[in-house]
């Protein structure tokens, strides 16, 4: 509450740039020479209606450095009002719903370049602090108090929690096979229950699961129409009359001259290359 | 410094005096004004009439054809392959005959020498060790040694000036165009003078010699301003003179016809006076002295040059493609380095050879070019002159017999007169090298796999590059003790004091004797006739470059310890002992046999490599009193550069504990699904790793530890410890309706699969494991085996899709060719290369040297390790022209040779593995690269099982760095070669393991105690530091998990390529590299309007309404800093290099 009036007295220094997006200047600490931009905007996307981003509470990011983490960006921006949670992206977007399900085992990695943020605020009022920062300010990413793990510790720390308790690890998979059977068993339920008609009869077909579960494919089409063509070939008499034999020997010569004139095309190629140097 | 009178033979070569020009057609026609206009429109004009790549009509294709047309298609196809070897070869005499033009040049400068040649005015007599007339500046072109001869002679014109050898008969080739003019000296006056010069005619024939000289000395004077340059040649007569870089004028001075007989000439005559010789007077005055049969031919040589053209007119006449086909051996000649040098198998040699197998019907005289250097090959392969000598002279009586003449040469081919042996000073080794050239080209001719004519004539193969092993003599003179030592006096006088031709036979049939079966052939180089100015001293034989030797190994036996010889109580004990010296001893064998032997030292391989040398050395020493300081050999000197330990021991240690891993995975209990197949899929499985991984006891209170898993963590204030890779292992579990159809729940089921695997080896055998759900790994023997579970359809799973129409369809995407070059590929290529590896030894070495040299250059990231491996391959699959190499040296130079020299933009690099692809297979890779060039990768490498992707290059390299890694190959190449055969220069092969730096934009320095690969550094470090190990072995099981994979040089640099791929390149090598060199993007530094997804490290310039985006440098290179805080020790950015 106390960073708003601040921000609010400097509002007429913050940079906006065409496009809508306010210049939040960043640094990594203190006594660094240079700073990176950050670019921020209120989210506003159409079609979306995830509530994990609430339009008029949801701060969109750009160009956030490889060393902030969520939680640092947390940090930063808690500076204009209360950060309800922060997600970080490779590229703006929306998220796959499947990806959030998953234990943190099995969540693809994150790239560990810059990324784009969404940071949802609990009031709105957060994003418009955000937006009237003033150019000539700079965030600090690093401080005495919270400093922040880069290089040799940071690999470090990674290292660390690369290892893992194998029965967290089998907890995790149980818990999914628990939900993927459950989902599979449903599905099943709702298959049987689709196949009964209106008169309650049910189609009796021959596979339990292969034929019905999987529809017809592309490969299986194909594969049937090579077989014809085999056999189609099979059946074929060969130089049987004295046309069929002619018409051999024509082809043959017909080929002999195709390849002549390849032949001839490839070498002027090669000549062109000058070849034919031999040393 | 002996007498080298002997000779009639001085070569004058009279150098054009505009240095700018090279040979090159183009240059000549502006240096030489005359017909220059016409020929060039002419150039054009048969540049324009190139045949454009047409398709033919429906009625083309099917019209009638003419019985001509029927049999030149006919014989294309039954002939050669295809048209295309046909056409090659025509494209290829029309590079190397002589144009009209040049003709003609070369007719008026032979005109205008011939003129001045015929008024050389008569002088007055001299005394022959009268030098006051030679003009000042001049030396005499010989050495003049015994200083006492007497004689006197005067100039006069010659009798006639005519035109001999290869030029007049029409065979004379590019590059290096000789003419020969045969000088015939006045008859009567000539006798004179020699028989006032010697006192017997037949005996050191000074006079011609000198006469030889006065001629060319008259040739200073103004008519023709070109320097003259003096060049003695060993087996034919001459005097050169040289014009311009592209045709040497030899000019031969000979008696008239009839002055000697040939009868004189017989092989077992003596027609040099011992007394003469050494200049001390003969016990006995009428003793006949040892004969002297290579003096005696290369007398011979100078009087017979016109009766061989003689000859070969008459063949040519009958044969038209007599002219052809002695040009494409010429070639083939040249190529392996052949054809020029003392005792070379030379162009005349070659055209006498195919006029004897068509004077003998052996060949038919309606037979074209190609047909006849067929068969000329296989009649070197097939016949060994150096037991069956072969004479083109009709009536045999009254001349020597082929038996005499195998008595006194170890090459017999006669000429048509019958005396003469025209491989007089060819060693036997020389002829066989010619015969195994010949058999290898025949053995690939036939070949459809095979760009036979690449192979054949256009590939040029250096000793260097050829022979596994190469050593050379310098310090030439120690041979003169040599001769002395091997009792060589005869020898030597008949070789007019030539120390190192005399003691050269010996030498390498002491060495065939002492390396026996160790190698399929000794060859060596042939010393080239020396060449010098007439203003200096004639260069003495010490002086002559050294001489190299090769050596093709037999991979079988070119590295044991132990020669065994005969039981000591058979008479050939005595031999071997003579032969081997003090090194010969008496063993007791475990099969109880008491025999001579020989132990060499050497305990690994790469040691073992070099029992050769030791063999060599020391039979020189003992026998030929060369000491081991001239013997420079060249073998192993590549080996420090990847040697910590020894390297293939590791190797060997690593595969075995896989082995054994492997046994036990499959006979683990209690899993849920068996196991179908346990495949290696690491370098280090396979031999090729650059520095395999070596088990190190670990100091654990170096490291801090993580108590709940039982593992070792880094500690942050110590240097990075020791770097343990993980060596991958899939594990294929077999197929069962349980695997679920969906890609998480395959997922989860295969980590399920690890958390199993883990506790079974950790219950069942002890291991310590770490799980991730991605893999296991598991610490055995002190090595990190990293077991990654992997199912058959799942990749097919990644596949499926479900299209609009309710088809099941496959689509490919990115996420399944990487499983399955992870889980199929990669493993295959492991078995297979780990299979080659088994055939040809040196294949791993190779590997790795390769690979640590791409890697110094910073290339590892663009061709990957499997690529690498796979160019090596196919070194030893498709090694033609050459053998498959057998040692890592050559193999080495001919991979960077290959990457320097591979058309990579017009062909395809097939990798037959296993011979699995058939020349259809070949031939329809090619198709498919011509049709799809564009999008394949510029690297493209086919596999049997790969024929369309090329799978391994894909990634890279891109068509820049492929520029870039061709030009550094080449260079490193040419330096190391240079190096290798120059005894002077000094021998440091690192210099071509270091890169240039100065073309990169930034350098980012990195601390050395956070580079954990330190000590893998090109240069050794100066510093060390503890990582963690302390000496002792490793534990087979249970311990501590160690660190593994942790490396902070790749982890920073994966982070960098993340954070800022897009704007830059970074290179840095893998192992021990301290330098991060980073390289700006051509297009990093354009502006480009706003984008939300296109702002990484950039910032904003406004200008109007308008906002464009540039990279942020000054903050990225802070960030370089910031992101590898304590491992980054300086940012250097080098401004000179690039601008904002």
């Amino acid at each position: 509450m106390k960073m708003a009036p601040s921000a609010k007295k400097h509002a007429e220094q913050s940079w906006v740039i065409p496009g809508g997006f306010t210049v939040l200047p960043l640094k990594y600490s203190s006594d660094s020479v240079s700073q990176h931009s950050l670019y921020v905007k209120e989210h506003r996307v159409r079609a979306e209606k995830t509530t994990s981003r609430p339009l008029d509470r949801t701060l969109f990011v750009l160009n956030i450095p490889p060393y902030c983490s969520e939680e640092i960006i947390k940090d930063l921006f808690s500076t204009f009002g209360k950060v309800q949670s922060v997600e970080l992206r490779e590229k703006p977007g929306t998220t796959e719903s499947s990806d959030l399900k998953l234990s943190k085992y099995f969540r693809p990695a994150l790239t560990k370049g810059f990324s784009v943020g969404y940071v949802v605020f609990t009031s709105p009022s957060g994003v418009k602090a955000a937006k009237s920062h003033p150019r000539d300010i700079p965030l600090i990413v690093s401080t005495e108090n919270h400093p922040v793990k880069v290089g040799i510790q940071k690999w470090i720390q990674q290292y660390r929690q690369s290892l893992i308790n194998p029965e967290k690890l089998q907890a995790a998979v149980d818990t999914f096979m628990q939900g993927y059977d459950q989902k599979k068993e449903e599905e099943s339920e709702r298959q049987k229950e689709a196949e009964e008609d209106d008169e309650g009869w049910v189609k009796v077909t021959r596979g339990v699961r292969g034929s019905k579960a999987r529809p017809h494919s592309e490969m299986a089409n194909q594969r049937a129409l090579q077989k014809e063509d085999k056999k189609r070939k099979r059946k074929e008499l060969l130089n049987f009359y004295t046309w069929q034999h002619r018409q051999t020997q024509r082809e043959h010569i017909a080929e002999l001259r195709r390849k002549f004139e390849e032949d001839k095309q490839r070498i002027a190629v090669l000549r062109a290359q000058r070849k034919f140097r031999p040393y | 410094c002996k007498k080298r009178r002997t000779r009639l033979s001085q070569d004058a070569h009279v150098e054009n005096s505009d240095p700018s020009s090279h040979g090159e057609e183009e240059e000549d026609e502006e240096e030489l004004p005359t017909p220059s206009k016409a020929t060039k429109t002419e150039d054009h004009a048969s540049e324009e009439s190139v045949p454009r790549p047409q398709k033919l009509s429906k009625g083309e294709l099917y019209k009638p054809p003419t019985a001509e047309e029927l049999h030149q298609l006919k014989e294309a196809e039954s002939l050669f392959h295809c048209n295309l070897l046909k056409m090659q070869m025509e494209e290829l005499l029309k590079e190397v005959v002589l144009s009209e033009r040049r003709k003609r040049l070369v007719d008026s400068f032979i005109m205008k020498i011939k003129a001045l040649l015929q008024n050389v005015p008569q002088t007055r007599e001299v005394e022959l060790n009268d030098h006051s007339w030679i003009s000042e500046g001049v030396k005499v072109p010989f050495l003049w040694v015994p200083k006492t001869t007497k004689g006197k002679f005067h100039m006069a014109p010659p009798a006639s000036v005519s035109l001999v050898g290869s030029y007049p008969l029409g065979t004379c080739t590019k590059p290096s165009v000789s003419v020969d003019l045969s000088v015939i000296m006045p008859p009567v006056r000539q006798d004179a003078s020699l028989s006032q010069g010697t006192p017997s005619r037949t005996r050191t024939p000074d006079p011609p010699e000198s006469r030889t000289r006065s001629n060319l000395l008259c040739h200073r004077a103004p008519p023709i301003p070109e320097t003259v340059v003096f060049k003695e040649n060993c087996n034919a007569a001459g005097a050169g003179l040289m014009y311009s870089n592209s045709l040497t004028v030899k000019i031969h001075v000979y008696p008239p016809p009839g002055f000697f007989k040939p009868s004189l000439f017989h092989p077992k005559r003596n027609n040099v006076r011992t007394h003469w010789y050494t200049g001390l007077e003969a016990p006995q005055p009428d003793a006949v002295g040892p004969p002297t049969p290579h003096y005696n031919s290369s007398l011979l040589g100078d009087v017979l040059p016109k009766a061989h053209l003689q000859f070969l007119s008459a063949i040519s006449a009958q044969c038209s493609a007599f002219g052809e086909a002695v040009a494409l051996l010429k070639v083939w000649l040249r190529q392996r380095q052949l054809d020029r040098g003392a005792g070379c198998f030379s162009g005349f040699v070659g055209s006498m050879l195919v006029a004897y197998l068509l004077s003998s019907h052996r060949v038919s005289n309606s037979m074209t070019a190609y047909q006849l250097l067929r068969n000329s090959l296989h009649f070197l392969a097939s016949t060994d002159l150096t037991k069956n000598g072969i004479t083109l002279a009709k009536n045999p009586d009254s001349k020597p017999t082929l038996h005499e003449f195998h008595s006194t040469f170890q090459v017999v081919f006669v000429d048509p007169s019958g005396y003469l042996n025209l491989c007089a000073d060819m060693t036997a080794n020389t002829y066989k090298q010619v015969q195994n050239e010949a058999s290898l080209s025949l053995q690939f001719w036939d070949d459809p796999t095979v760009d036979g004519f690449q192979a054949l004539l256009m590939t040029p193969k250096p000793l260097i590059r050829t022979c596994d092993h190469v050593f050379q003599l310098h310090g030439l003179v120690k041979l003169q003790a040599s001769c002395k030592k091997l009792n060589l006096l005869g020898e030597l006088m008949d070789h007019g004091g030539d120390y190192v031709l005399t003691a050269l036979p010996f030498i390498l049939s002491l060495l065939q004797l002492g390396l026996g079966k160790r190698i399929h052939l000794l060859t060596h180089s042939l010393t080239a006739d020396p060449e010098w100015s007439v203003d200096s001293e004639p260069p003495k034989h010490k002086d002559q470059t050294p001489l190299s030797f090769g050596l093709l190994l037999n991979p079988e036996h070119s590295s044991s310890v132990l020669e065994r010889g005969p039981p000591a109580d058979s008479p050939e004990a005595a031999e071997f002992r003579q032969l081997w010296g003090p090194r010969a001893e008496l063993r007791r064998f475990q099969d109880g046999a008491i025999t001579e032997a020989v132990l060499w030292g050497g305990s690994s391989a790469c040691q073992k490599r070099l029992v050769p040398r030791e063999i060599i050395t020391h039979l020189l020493q003992l026998h030929a009193d060369i000491p081991e300081s001239c013997v420079r050999y060249v073998g192993g000197l590549f080996d420090d550069v990847i040697k910590i330990g020894t390297g293939e021991e590791e190797s060997l240690k690593v595969v075995q504990s896989f082995d054994d891993l492997s046994r036990k995975l499959w006979q683990l209990e209690d899993l849920p699904l068996s196991i179908t197949s346990v495949q290696a899929a690491h370098p280090a499985l396979r031999y090729t790793q650059v520095f395999p991984p070596v088990p190190q006891k670990l100091d654990y209170s170096f490291f801090e530890q993580d108590k709940q898993s039982r593992a070792l963590v880094p500690h942050k204030d110590k240097p990075c410890p020791v770097f343990i890779p993980p060596l991958q292992v899939i594990c294929h579990m077999e197929g069962s309706g349980k695997w679920p159809h969906e890609r998480l729940a395959i997922r989860h089921v295969k980590a399920a699969f690890h958390i199993r695997l883990g506790e079974l080896l950790r219950k069942q055998h002890m291991y310590t494991c770490s799980t991730t759900p991605t893999h296991v790994d598991v610490y055995k023997d002190g090595l990190i085996f990293r077991i990654q579970v992997a199912y058959h359809r799942e990749p097919q799973v990644l596949r499926e899709s479900i299209g609009p129409d309710g088809l099941l369809r496959y689509r490919d995407n990115e996420e399944a060719q990487a499983l399955e070059m992870e889980t199929l590929h990669r493993p295959y290529l492991t078995s297979t290369l780990h299979g080659l590896q088994q055939q040809h030894p040196s294949f791993g070495v190779t590997c790795r040297l390769a690979k640590r040299w791409l890697a110094a250059q910073l290339f590892s990231d663009e061709v990957d390790e499997d690529a690498a491996d796979l160019l090596v391959a196919s070194l030893f699959l498709q090694p033609v022209p050459f053998t498959p190499p057998s040692s890592p040296q050559v193999g080495f130079l001919r991979f960077l040779h290959l990457l320097s020299s591979f058309d990579w933009k017009n062909c395809p690099l097939v990798v037959n593995f296993n011979s699995q692809l058939t020349a259809s297979d070949y031939v329809e890779i090619k198709n498919n690269f011509i049709a799809s060039r564009e999008s394949l990768p510029v690297m493209f490498i086919a596999t049997p099982k790969d024929k369309k992707v090329s799978i391994w290059t894909k990634q890279g390299p891109s068509v820049q760095m492929l520029q870039r890694l061709i030009v550094v190959a080449s260079e490193s190449l040419r330096v190391l070669e240079a190096q290798l055969l120059d005894p002077s220069q000094n021998q440091d092969v690192r210099v071509a393991l270091r890169p240039p730096l100065d073309m990169y934009d930034v350098l980012i320095h990195l601390n050395p105690k956070y580079v954990p690969l330190l000590d893998q550094a090109v240069d050794p470090p100066h510093i060390t530091f503890s990582r963690g190990t302390v000496p002792g072995s490793a534990p087979s099981t249970r311990g501590l998990l160690p660190v593994i994979d942790f490396n902070p040089v790749s982890l920073y640099l994966a982070e960098l390529r993340d954070a800022f791929g897009h704007l830059a390149l970074f290179f840095c090598d893998p192992y021990g590299g301290t330098v991060i060199a980073v390289l700006w993007k051509p297009q990093a530094f354009k502006a480009q309007p706003f984008k939300t997804s296109q702002m990484s490290a950039r910032c904003v310039e406004v200008s109007g309404d308008e906002a464009h985006s540039l990279p942020n440098v000054e903050a990225i290179l802070e960030d370089f800093r910031i992101m590898g805080d304590a491992l980054v020790r300086k940012v250097e950015p080098r401004m000179e290099n690039w601008v904002v």
